[in-house]
Formats: C-alpha cells, structure tokens, sequence
C-alpha cells in the first residue's frame, strides 16, 4: 500500500465513519438514557428505530406524503409507541414487582411485537430505502468523498445531540430525567413523578431513534431484521460508558471509524467485527468505558 | 391348466409390482404426492413465491394431460420463509405427516442446505427448486438435487469468464459475501481466471449484512480494476453500485442473479438512474425476459393466475425458473415406469439430460454432478431498458474429491 494511499483511506475513512458513527451515536444515547432511569436494556432498540424507518417509508411511499409532513408525524408515532410501551406494560412489570429478568424480557417481546408487525404490512418483503433527504451529489473534503447527504446526516445528529444537551443541562425536565437515573428515591421524594418521567425518557428514546431511522434509511437498505443495528449502538454505549452520555457520543463516533479503518487497513471481513472487538479492548483497559467515570462500589 | 397357471403368474407379478409402487410413500393408484416448498412470505418471498407458482402450474399443466402414467400429481404446499428453521420443519411435515413421495422445493441456498442431513437420513428425494444450494450438492448425495437455476459456482465462474471474454478485462474486482455462499462463487471464479490464465482477481469479501461500503469499493477503486463483479445479494449489491456512483466509478459493473430479483426496487434503492450507465445484469433464462422465445412462460403464468398477473411486481423475476424442475420430477417420473419407486425416480435424475427451453443451458445431471444448470447470459442495464449480450458464459468449475 503506497503512502498516497494510506493517506486517501485515512481520510476516507474518518470522514464516512464519523457520518455513520453520528447515527450509531445517537442511537447510543437511546440506550444510555432508558439503561440510565430505569436499569433495563432496552433490547427492542433496534426494533424501534427499525419502526421508525418503516413508518416513514409508509408514509412516503404508500401514502405519498412530503418529507415536510412524514418527518414529524414520523417523530410523533415512533416516541408515542414507545412512551405507551412504558406506560401501559412496563410500569405494570413495575408495580407487579417485576424484577429486572422480568423488564428485559417485556422489552424482547416488543421487539418481537414490532417486526411481526411491520411482516404484516407487506413493505418488508423486499430491502428499501427512502428517497434521500438531501441531494446526493458528491463533495470532495481533501481526497475523500462524502455526499451532500453525508454532510446533512452529520450535521442532524450533531445539531440533535447539542438540543439534548441543552434538554438535560438547562430544562426542568431534563434534570428531573438526570435526577432519576442518579438516584430515583430522592427524586420522588423531591417531587419527582418517576412513572411520568420514565414514560417521557422513553418517548425520548423512540423520539431519538426516530430522528436516526429517519437520517440513515436513505443511505442503508431496510428489513425487518434491521434491528441488529443496536448492536453497534450497544457496542457504541459500552466503549463510551454505559451511563454516560457524552460517552455514548464518543463511543458512537469511534465505532464508525473503527467500522471503516478496519476494513480499509485490515480487512472488509472483519468490519462486523470491529464493533467487538473495541468493546473487549475498552473492557479489559477501562471497564467503565472511555468516558464511564471511576468504578464505583454498590452496597447491596 | 397350462395357460390359467401363467395368467396367474402374470397377475401376481402386476400385483407384486403394484404393490410394491403402493408402498412407496405417497404413492397410490391414481396419484403421486408431490412436497411443493418456496419462501410464500417474509423478505425472501421474491426468491419463491412465483417460482412455485410456475412449477405448480407446470404441474397443473402435466395433470390435464392425463398425468403420468396414469396417475395424477397431487402437490402439498408449504412455506419455507427463506429460513433454514422454517424449511426444516417443512420438509419433516411433508416427509412424515403428509408423506410425500419426493420433495421439490427450496429457493434459498442457505436455508435448503439444512435439509440435507435429514433428507439423507430419510432417504427422500429432494430436487430443488431454483436455490443453487451448493452445500447440498457437494459432495454428490444420492437424493440431491438442484441448482436449476444456476449453482453458485457456476455464478462465479460465469462473470469471470464473462469479463475476460466479452469485455476483455485483465484485472476483475471481486466482491463476494464472506459466507459459504460467497466461498463457492469465489472458489469457482479462481478456477475460470486460473483456467483463462493471465486474469488476475482482486476481492473483497463481504458480510451480508454490511451497511456501510465505504471501505470495501475504496478498496477495489484503489486497485484500479477494469471491471467490478458483484456476487452479492440485493441489498449489499444496491448499496455498492450507490457508493460506486457516489465515488465517481464509471467502469462496467456486473452484478450476479443472485442480486437480480427485483429489478425495480434494485433502481429504486440506489435512487440515482446514472449509477447504470455501465451495468450488467447476469441471468440464467435461455433469452430476455418476456423475448418471444420465453413468451409462452409469460403466457402460461397470466393464464394459470390471471388476478396475480394484474398486480404489481407479478411475474417476479425469478418466476420461469420453477419450470425446469417441475420439468425434471416428471421426466424422472415418466423414466420410472407405471410403478414408480423413489429409487427408480432418483436413478433417473442421475442420468438426466434435456434442454427445458427456458434456462440458458441445458439441464444435466451426472453421477459426480448434481448441478443442473452451469451457463449464463448477460444482459446490458440502464436502468429500464435490457439489451442482451449475445453468447452464453458457462462456468469450467468441476467438483473434485
């Protein structure tokens, strides 16, 4: 491999995997702030951004209608399923005593729910994709290329973490979430309606998978089994710190990359191994995750 | 005496055959059960559903004219769901519940190769449909049959010889699944370029379910191939001729049947029309599709199923390739006689040759080889219109212990 070459792949590959791993950033924090209040795995993750890129492709294709009116509707759905999933089965699980095994498995079973769902529709029975948000005409940054597309996806996902940002550091809510996650007794004993806002943490989550689905189903082709694509946000959300929310925008970022330096230094075989592999080496050398904080010690 | 003594021999050795043929499961006087499977539902269900359509109404088409040999064919439909689980269960449904006399079924490789240890064990004879289902045919089983269709060696093979011949490349780029699937594609196009000599391959393997391309086209631009084959399935090959185009790649593309099912959302997912300035398509029918010379397929299809032809998306593309194996079970069955057993009809399979009129080489099996068809056409894709390459491009790959 030539030196002019090593530094084309370089670039190429940064610049791709920070557009891919701004997604897979934001579906991180999905994980990360339902894991943070509530201590459950969400593992319908996938499944719920899948529903989102689903409805969307419903409403653009069978319904006809623009992006102006399917990108909000699209957002209004995705968090109200998954604010009622909250709502109407989890706190159930919840005030039956429902412990933790228990929480895991509900969300199985939506997952479960979801793609029989969307079987049902007939739209799964061939991979699609949504016609692109933005023009897909090519823009040279150094020797790579990235597309208009590419830039309007990095700049969304960008622009959607800073409004989180912005939602749990300065907003009543967003504190109240914060103070849940950190510790849920003194929260209600503050005030806090902890039913109230862990159905709104997951309206969240599925608002937050919404905006991912409805950025990257343009550019990847959809299935019902798409869900595995939570595989990369969990990975994403381990490198950076399970609970923790700039570590799931790290982590996010560095599983792009790594997708795509992998396979452009190593081998194409091994980009769906790149994800496990960074999750074993951040394991073994900072269990907590890149930006996890100190390991802490729970009395039980 | 004399004569009543031999009549009534004669009658006891029809009875003995008839017998005999009775025993055969699935097998009465006046018919044969057939054991019909194919993806009928989920994401697979292009690879299947029409393709059984058009095996059932070959044999729809076979029972007006009296059957064979006098007995009708009676078919047992079940749904595979493109899945190794779901087809497993199909084939034990059909083999011990409804107790089939043979087994035609199967579009997707993957999941009819897990057939296979049961169907040996059973001793049924399973001949497929259109999966190429290479893991099941070699080595040689006794009771399997396939690859009418194609084998996925012979797709390998196919391009490669293709891309020397017909558009005189020296240096191929390469992009295969880093499965089974895509081992054998690969195994088969090093065997052509090995036996066209001075064609050197550049691959890149693939997981099928990648969603990022980046790495893999950047790494054939930068090799500088005079033409890109794709082995992959639809949704990695629309991904790769999108990320080609984004990347300014402008030399010919040939993307496998294997990537071909539906046209149409194949343009509609890469979304730019430009990206097929320089595409073609490989196919394994005998002509273009709906070319008079397979119009009576079409034909038949709109005939047998009139409402479903109405729809949208209906033939789907891989429909004419459920006749040749429907062809095939009722030319072995004719070969095994009034009083058919299940190894007389697999006897009759193994030394099989005839020419369907649909596929682009004949259908030929042997006893080291269980791949029925080994050639492919190519056709020039824009986008919409198909102009086809003349010649047929077979596969040289044989198997060897």
């Amino acid at each position: 491999m030539s030196l002019a070459e090593i530094w084309l792949f370089l670039q190429q590959g940064v610049l791709s995997g920070m557009v891919t791993g701004s997604v897979y950033a934001l579906l991180a924090i999905a994980v990360v702030i339902i894991f943070k209040t509530t201590d459950v795995p969400n593992f319908a993750q996938g499944e719920i951004f899948m529903l989102g890129s689903y409805v969307a492709l419903f409403l653009t294709l069978v319904l006809g209608w623009p992006y102006l009116a399917v990108i909000p509707v699209t957002l209004a759905l995705v968090a109200a399923v998954s604010g009622l999933f909250q709502r109407i089965v989890m706190e159930r699980v919840l005030a039956s005593r429902g412990v933790g095994v228990q929480l895991v498995i509900a969300t199985l079973g939506l997952a479960y729910a979801l793609k029989g769902l969307v079987r049902q529709t007939g739209l799964g029975d061939t991979p699609r994709s949504l016609p692109p948000l933005a023009p897909t005409d090519a823009v040279v940054i150094g020797d790579a290329v990235l597309t208009r597309l590419d830039l309007v996806i990095f700049a969304v996902a960008v622009g959607a973490m800073l409004l989180l940002w912005l939602m749990f550091g300065h907003t009543r809510v967003g504190k109240a979430m914060r103070a849940v996650g950190m510790n849920p007794k003194a929260a209600r004993l503050a005030g806090v309606n902890l039913a109230r806002i862990r159905a709104l943490v997951w309206s969240l989550s599925g608002l937050i998978s919404a905006v991912a689905a409805l950025l990257i189903t343009p550019k990847i082709l959809i299935t019902p089994d798409i869900g595995h694509i939570a595989i990369l946000a969990y990975a994403a959300a381990i490198v950076g710190g399970i609970s923790s929310l700039p570590g799931a925008v790290a982590g996010g970022f560095v599983i792009g990359v790594a997708e795509n330096l992998v396979g452009l230094f190593i081998s194409t075989n091994a980009i769906v191994v790149a994800p496990f592999v960074a999750i074993m080496v951040v394991l073994l050398l900072r269990p907590q995750g890149l930006l996890g904080g100190r390991l802490q010690v729970k009395k039980v | 005496m004399k004569h009543f003594r031999r009549h009534a021999a004669a009658v006891l050795c029809a009875l003995a055959f008839g017998a005999q043929a009775q025993n055969e499961p699935g097998i009465t006087g006046k018919t044969i059960r057939i054991g019909l499977f194919a993806p009928l539902s989920g994401s697979g269900m292009a690879y299947g559903f029409d393709v059984l359509n058009a095996a059932r109404m070959w044999y729809d088409k076979v029972n007006r004219e009296g059957g064979v040999n006098g007995r009708r064919i009676e078919l047992v439909i079940e749904d595979d769901r493109c899945n190794a689980n779901d087809l497993v269960a199909a084939v034990k449904k059909l083999a011990e519940q409804d107790k089939v006399f043979l087994l035609n079924g199967g579009s997707c490789s993957a999941a009819v190769v897990a057939a296979r240890e049961y169907v040996e064990r059973e001793k049924v004879p399973l001949v497929m449909l259109n999966a190429s289902g290479d893991g099941a045919l070699y080595p040689p089983s006794p009771y399997i049959y396939g690859a009418f269709s194609i084998s996925q060696h012979a797709v390998g093979g196919s391009m490669v010889q293709f891309a020397a011949e017909r558009l005189k490349a020296k240096k191929i780029g390469y992009i295969n699944h880093d499965d089974a699937y895509g081992g054998w594609n690969l195994e088969a196009a090093r065997a052509q370029a090995a036996h066209l000599g001075g064609v050197d391959l550049q691959v890149q393997s693939v997981n099928p379910n990648i969603t990022d391309v980046t790495a893999p086209m950047l790494k054939i631009r930068a090799a500088n191939p005079d033409v890109l084959l794709l082995t992959t399935y639809a949704r990695p090959a629309a991904l790769i001729i999108k990320k080609a185009h984004e990347l300014g790649w402008s030399k010919p593309i040939v993307l496998a049947v294997n990537g071909t099912a539906d046209l149409k959302q194949l343009v509609e997912n890469v979304g730019a029309k430009d990206a097929f300035k320089n595409v073609y398509i490989q196919d394994v029918l005998a002509d273009l599709p709906g070319s008079p010379k397979l119009r009576w397929v079409y034909d038949m299809y709109r005939e047998a199923y009139p409402d479903l032809a109405a729809k949208p998306g209906h033939p789907q593309t891989y429909m004419p390739y459920g006749i040749p194996p429907a062809m095939a079970v009722v030319n072995a069955l004719r070969a095994a006689g009034p009083e058919p057993t299940r190894a007389k009809v697999l006897q009759a399979l193994e030394s099989m040759k005839f020419d369907s009129g649909v596929m682009a080489g004949p259908i030929e099996f042997g006893p080291r080889d269980r791949a029925a068809q080994e050639a492919a056409i190519y056709i020039k894709f824009d986008g919409t219109n198909m102009t086809l390459v003349p010649g047929a491009f077979k596969s040289v790959w044989q198997y060897k212990q």
